[in-house]
């Protein structure tokens, strides 16, 4: 699974939808397994897919992931500033480039861990939850 | 005529293609410059899910042929492991070609519905569901290697519908403003007493295609949010 979709991803228990703690889920960073992989760069639609993320999402499972160098506000709409083109090559590598290949993610209100295997999250319950 | 993807499974636990799905591409091909007129301004970048994807010719065929638009994050989920796998390598046998342009990433999940999705964040939703009516929708096999895996995607309990009307009732928490979603029903899912009800629900609701398919008759239904009711 790639970093970009930790960000739409919840747990998926119902009775935890009334609490604010069932997103983002907290990923295990000692047994996530992290694979690079090559995607072109392109800064115009970079841009374009940070209009859809939920920033403090991105920053929570970032740290998890052993990650503490983004901003703490959204990159805003950028200039050709050679600066933030490294903010956008970093968030290039972090969101489309990182692939979550084995690991653990956990629910912070129930604690119900789910894993990640081969990189496929597996988000089923066990009967007595579904 | 867009290009229907190669694919290959294990037809005992995967649900091979068969009418139902190809209706489902012929819709969303006919769709295209719909889909292209919301999704492809200022470069937006769309969220696509699949709900149950089988063998992946339904996700892989919109990614091959750039649809809704050349960029996107495609979610395909299903609640078989072997059907994740099928996906993964029907989309791997069918790449975009280079002049498309694309950015894409297809993340595959196993997930019951939209269980873990977060809120409102899906713009183009395709489900081609368990539409044929029986007694009741099957558990889910045991174990990997036990059999039942194909009866999850065929069987819909009462009317065909219980898995249909699932999503159907949780569609607008689904959907993001701009969100569009396509259905496939059989006739004895009696679609238009679904549009009727949806649309009294304030749901913009299209018959897109209709087809005869042996005995039985299949068709997709589009639904949109009408702005005003939210």
């Amino acid at each position: 699974m790639k970093f970009i979709t930790t960000n739409f991803l919840k747990c998926p228990i119902k009775t935890c939808d009334v609490s604010n703690d069932n997103y983002p889920l907290q990923y295990n960073g000692e047994k996530c397994e992290l694979q690079q992989e090559n995607i072109e760069y392109k800064p115009e639609f970079l841009i374009k897919i940070l209009d859809r993320l939920d920033w403090e999402a991105v920053l929570s499972v970032a740290q998890d992931l052993g990650n503490t160098s983004l901003p703490s506000n959204k990159p805003q709409i950028l200039d050709d500033g050679v600066e933030k083109d490294a903010i956008l090559r970093d968030l290039h590598t972090l969101l489309l480039q990182t692939n979550i290949v084995e690991g653990e993610m956990k629910c912070k209100n129930c604690g119900h861990v789910y894993y990640i295997k081969n990189s496929i999250p597996n988000l089923l319950l066990p009967p007595h939850l579904a | 005529m867009l290009a229907t993807p190669l694919y290959n499974c294990d037809y005992d636990r995967v649900y091979e293609p068969a009418e139902d799905s190809f209706l489902l591409l012929d819709s969303l091909e006919s769709e295209l410059s719909f889909l292209r007129s919301i999704f492809e301004k200022d470069n937006y970048f769309p969220i696509i899910l699949e709900i149950g994807c089988g063998s992946g010719i339904v996700t892989t065929f919109l990614h091959q042929h750039a649809i809704p638009t050349n960029k996107g994050l495609y979610l395909p989920v299903d609640i078989n492991p072997w059907a994740i796998d099928a996906t993964l390598q029907t989309i791997k046998k069918n790449p975009p070609t280079k002049d498309l342009q694309t950015t894409t990433i297809v993340d595959p999940l196993l997930m019951d519905l939209v269980a873990g999705l977060k809120s409102n964040s899906v713009d183009l939703l395709v489900f081609n569901p368990p539409y044929v009516p029986a007694e009741a929708v099957p558990n889910l096999p045991p174990g990997t290697n036990d059999e039942g895996w194909l009866d999850l995607a065929l069987l819909g309990g009462e009317d065909g519908l219980v898995v249909t009307n699932k999503l159907l009732n949780n569609l607008h928490n689904i959907l993001s403003p701009k969100g569009v979603a396509y259905i496939l029903f059989c006739a004895r899912n009696k679609p238009q007493e679904i549009q009727l009800r949806m649309e009294g629900h304030g749901w913009k609701v299209d018959l897109i295609e209709k087809r005869k398919a042996g005995w039985e008759v299949l068709s997709v239904y589009k639904f949109q949010k009408i702005k005003t009711n939210f």
